[in-house]
């Protein structure tokens, strides 16, 4: 019987091409969406999942308050997590990482390779007992157990050695240290948000040998015995953290908590906190799972709306199926088993087209396309579930409306379906609207998007560069910058902490009398010129010059510190800027007001800007800010490259562009963006598929009386009227729900922005007139069609 | 076998009530051969449709080898459809995206017939039919006579024991019509009982009672 019906549903379906082709192809369409996104959301939601008792892993963040709102950071002393293994019986395991990235690259030098690398991390013997990654070769008991050790990933130990087998023993220079290859491990997974080439023991490393509680640089690990309980924790971590910290937070007056934070939080509620690897955000893979979810929906009302519209021209064929004794039951498993083959034929295709495609969608979502999840018995099983969904709901209505049909109606003149037409114009309704309010919805988030990398951050962030500089070259540095602009290559340059786009040093000052007024602050280590190379302006007092002692030489001599505040920071103090000029204040050690500085943002735009204070210590920089002089860049970098050779042979130039790492800042965010615009231009390609059916199937039907009509003298344009009328109350009606919906999401999305653009109201008729343009195409396109055929031929059945 | 007892359809219109069958008092017997005669609209294949269970709307007692119809459930009605009722039509109505061989073998699948049984049916009809060499062709392929023939072995294949043909040579020329009659007659003779409707006096010849309409009613019967 189900042969049967399988036979007689291909051949249908080999009849009517047009209609097996739309919804082929809508279904596709929608099926790969809805695959690619699964992938994605697999991959994000699986974060850190591979660790064995990975529900034990927490990562110990630390809070920092001192008065005023507490500061939340993710790293913590190297003390930490020794103590916790000392004091705390529920902690299983813990392991301490340096990620020295944060700080500056690190020079490796093989025998035939020599590389600046980024990925860069000192991690303690207790590593691989937290995190079980597979190791190649060596032990990971004794991998990182001795000082100078090494382990290289696979794909590194490859770069350097060739291979990466028989690379134990062997050894590398990492800066002047000679370091021996302990093992090899397996390359850290795309979906671990620890990433790095190579791992050295901690013991290395002087804070590693003998563990402190300052500074607060280490990202702590630890992992809990099992049924521990982690809240339970919380009390022992605060005696912890009194019993070693206590008093130094008395004599400093601030306050410091340790919050445990599950690692498979890391990823996607990290709340922006900073981390190996920029962290995603929970809310994307909600609202891409309702996209994916909508664009499945799309495929499915398509096929709804064609099988409904066609039942029309097969009632003669149920009609006699019936009369021959067909029960309901065995049509609508006839109706079925078509929707059935036209899904399968969705789900292959699909496939395929991952297969060929998927590397697309990889470069815009930064997330590996694993298609081979797909074939596994899990894959298979949701790939059947899918099929079965997808062919049931697309199934189900159509094959009630047809196998429900009178015989005898049926078998006489044409009838039409009344029922159907009801639900097809509120399936077109809910097309229309889904695919408008995407369309909203994308052009929305890029709005957001183009205001962030166009919105005047205060500073000069183009032409711009920034390279990496070395402790042990800071004597070169002032002829480097004199060479620089003597030559003409740059207008200015600076020593930074951190690039003008992210500035990391949390500080807090006192001010007023008795310093009884305490804000936190950020804090900007720099050198003098480093204003005018950000190109920030000065509104109050003077710029930095020579003469001005650094933070250090402060300290030790207990001379006043001269510090440039941002406006927000004056503000918040309680001064004009003009009032802040010469005010002193307490920033660790005595220190003046010698400037105020615009407000510029030095942080992500998800945040206000903050206080902001600048001050001289080259001790903690390391890069040197150069602001390109006028004219060619890549022949400016081009000399500077020669001039850095000349004066520092043994440091690799190594430089970015300051407007790009900016433009990094907002991948995710510009990656939501891209991804959204692509499928909100899918949701209307599908919608419009199904469009094009309905009015082929309209048109077809109305042959007669257009015919008609054009016999009694219509034009073109009086029957493309009488086509589209009915579809252009659908669109008014669903736009109406899209701008509603549109003005709901631009409060959601705006939401998590500090600065937001102010969203114009263009973009909601924009959006309604491409999709309405695109349906009048469609529309006018089949009525040509059915217009030039000649009425006699039409006209001459009845 | 078949009692048709004071059975009247109508539709009622504002003012008054249009009647399509009135008082219609019939009794067949099991293997008679039938015909109804009486110009277009008079309420044939009306009657022919009550007959065959494809219409309920209509008041009055029918009742078939003794059971009333309208107290039997859907479920037992469509059951003596499936397996009592056979259809010829005028228009053939054959499926065209099927075969031959399909198009006779469609009643034999709604009726869970197996698969060796259909072949061996299948085989039978085209033989009795002259039609093997025809078996995979499509309707379109083959001549009006022809596709009635499939007509009419699709409608034996599931041995029904009251075969209902509305107009069935309506569309065919003279020779045809007779090749289809004396199907009917010879199906008549194993034991098929017969009901045409037909506006043919010659196709009449070919049964035993033939039943006169006009306006909705049973105007004489005449022997043959």
């Amino acid at each position: 019987m189900w042969k049967n019906y399988f036979t007689i549903s291909i051949r249908n379906l080999a009849k009517r091409k047009l209609y097996a082709g739309i919804n082929i192809l809508g279904l596709t369409i929608a099926i790969v969406s809805f695959l690619a996104i699964s992938l994605y959301i697999y991959h994000e939601w699986n974060y850190d999942k591979m660790y064995s008792g990975h529900d034990r892993i927490y990562k110990v963040n630390q809070e920092f308050s001192s008065g005023g709102e507490g500061q939340m950071v993710s790293t913590s002393p190297s003390a930490l997590v020794p103590a916790v293994l000392e004091d705390i019986p529920e902690v299983e395991t813990g392991t301490v990482i340096f990620d020295i990235s944060i700080f500056s690259t690190v020079l490796i030098s093989g025998e035939e390779l020599s590389v600046e690398e980024s990925k860069f991390a000192y991690a303690d013997h207790n590593f691989f007992n937290v995190f079980d990654f597979g190791l190649l070769e060596g032990s990971p008991e004794s991998a990182l157990a001795e000082p100078n050790q090494l382990v290289l990933t696979e794909t590194t130990a490859r770069r350097y050695f060739g291979d990466s087998r028989g690379t134990v023993g062997k050894t590398l220079k990492v800066e002047s240290g000679e370091y021996t290859v302990s093992a090899v491990m397996e390359d850290f997974p795309s979906n671990s948000h620890l990433d790095f080439d190579f791992l050295a023991s901690f013991k290395s490393h002087r804070h590693g040998r003998e563990p402190e509680w300052s500074p607060s640089n280490y990202y702590s690990y630890i992992k809990l015995t099992q049924g521990a309980d982690p809240a339970g924790l919380n009390p022992k971590m605060e005696q912890l953290v009194e019993k070693y910290l206590g008093e130094t937070q008395r004599n400093y007056n601030f306050q410091t908590a340790m919050h445990l934070q599950p690692v498979t939080d890391i990823h996607l509620r990290g709340d922006g906190l900073q981390g190996v690897k920029p962290g995603s955000d929970i809310k994307y893979i909600y609202i891409f799972g309702i996209v994916a979810i909508l664009l499945i929906f799309i495929g499915i009302i398509n096929y709804v709306n064609l099988a409904t519209a066609e039942a029309t021209e097969r009632n003669k064929e149920v009609g006699l199926r019936k009369v021959m004794g067909a029960e309901r039951g065995q049509l609508f498993n006839q109706f079925i088993s078509e929707s059935f083959i036209l899904s399968a034929f969705g789900v292959v295709f699909s496939l395929a087209l991952l297969a060929l495609m998927g590397y697309k969608f990889e470069e815009i979502s930064g997330v590996p396309m694993q298609i081979g999840l797909l074939f596994t018995p899990w894959g298979i099983g949701f790939l059947l579930v899918l099929l079965l969904m997808v062919a049931l709901l697309a199934g189900m209505y159509p094959a009630v409306i047809l196998s429900g049909m009178d015989p005898l109606k049926a078998l006489g003149k044409k009838t039409k379906l009344g029922g159907g037409a009801w639900l097809r114009k509120s399936l077109v309704v809910i097309q229309f609207f889904i695919s408008i309010g995407l369309l909203i919805a994308t052009m929305i988030v890029k709005q957001q998007l183009d205001y962030m990398q166009s919105v005047n951050l205060g500073y000069d962030k183009e032409q711009l560069i920034s390279i990496n500089t070395h402790h042990k070259m800071m004597e070169t540095i002032p002829s480097l910058k004199s060479e620089l602009t003597r030559k003409g290559l740059a207008s200015s340059a600076s020593l930074a902490a951190d690039m003008p786009i992210y500035i990391k040093g949390g500080y807090a000052i006192q001010a007023g009398f008795d310093n009884t007024k305490e804000i936190s602050i950020t804090g900007y280590a720099v050198d003098a010129d480093v204003v005018r190379t950000i190109g920030a302006e000065i509104i109050a007092g003077n710029d930095f010059t020579e003469q001005d002692i650094n933070r250090n030489t402060a300290f030790e001599t207990g001379e006043e510190l001269n510090i440039i505040l941002n406006e927000s920071a004056v503000r918040e103090l309680g001064w004009t800027p003009e009032e802040a000029v010469g005010k002193k204040v307490q920033a660790g050690t005595p220190a003046r007001v010698k400037a105020v500085v615009g407000d510029f943002y030095f942080n992500s735009l998800h945040h206000k800007v903050g206080p902001l204070m600048i001050f001289i210590d080259q001790g903690q920089t390391n890069l040197l800010l150069v602001r390109l002089a006028k004219g060619n860049p890549s022949e400016h970098l081009a000399n500077l490259e020669e001039t850095w050779k000349r004066l520092v042979p043994d440091r690799p130039f190594n430089y970015r562009f300051v407007d790009q790492e900016y433009a990094q800042l907002y991948q995710s965010e510009a990656r939501v963006g891209t991804i959204f615009s692509l499928f909100a231009g899918i949701a209307v390609v599908i919608a419009c598929m199904g469009l094009f059916g309905l009015v082929s199937y309209v048109a077809l039907r109305r042959t007669r009386e257009i015919s008609i009509r054009k016999v009694l003298g219509a034009s073109g344009s009086d029957v493309l009227k009488l086509l589209s009328a009915d579809f252009f109350v659908l669109l008014a009606l669903s736009a109406g729900l899209a701008v509603a919906f549109g003005l709901w999401f631009s409060g959601q999305w705006l939401s998590g922005f500090a600065n937001r653009a102010v969203i114009p109201l263009w973009i909601y008729p924009a959006a309604i007139l491409v999709v309405a343009l695109i349906s009048f195409l469609t529309i006018g396109y089949r009525t040509v069609t059915v217009f030039v055929r000649r009425p006699a031929e039409t006209l001459k059945d009845d | 076998m078949i009692h048709l007892q004071n059975i009247n359809k109508y539709i009622d219109s504002r003012f008054q009530r249009v009647f399509i069958l009135k008082e219609i008092e019939l009794t067949i017997e099991q293997g008679d051969f039938v015909t109804l005669m009486g110009p277009s609209g008079v309420g044939k294949s009306t009657l022919l449709n009550i007959i065959g269970l494809l219409d309920e709307d209509y008041e009055g007692e029918y009742t078939f080898e003794g059971k009333s119809i309208k107290a039997m459930k859907d479920r037992q009605r469509s059951a003596l459809h499936k397996s009592e009722f056979g259809y010829i039509f005028q228009a053939y109505h054959l499926i065209d995206e099927l075969t031959v061989y399909e198009n006779i073998e469609t009643p034999l699948l709604y009726r869970n017939v197996s698969s060796a049984e259909r072949k061996s049916i299948i085989a039978e009809l085209l033989d009795r039919f002259n039609m093997v060499a025809k078996k995979d062709l499509f309707p379109e392929q083959l001549s009006g006579g022809q596709q009635q023939l499939v007509g009419v072995a699709r409608a034996i294949a599931g041995k029904p024991k009251v075969l209902l043909a509305d107009e069935p040579t309506g569309n065919l020329h003279s020779a045809q019509a007779k090749e289809i009659m004396e199907v009917f007659q010879e199906l008549n003779r194993e034991g098929t009982t017969i009901i045409q409707a037909t506006h043919s006096r010659e196709n009449a010849d070919y049964g035993h009672r033939l039943i006169e309409m006009m306006d909705g009613k049973i105007y004489q019967e005449v022997s043959i």
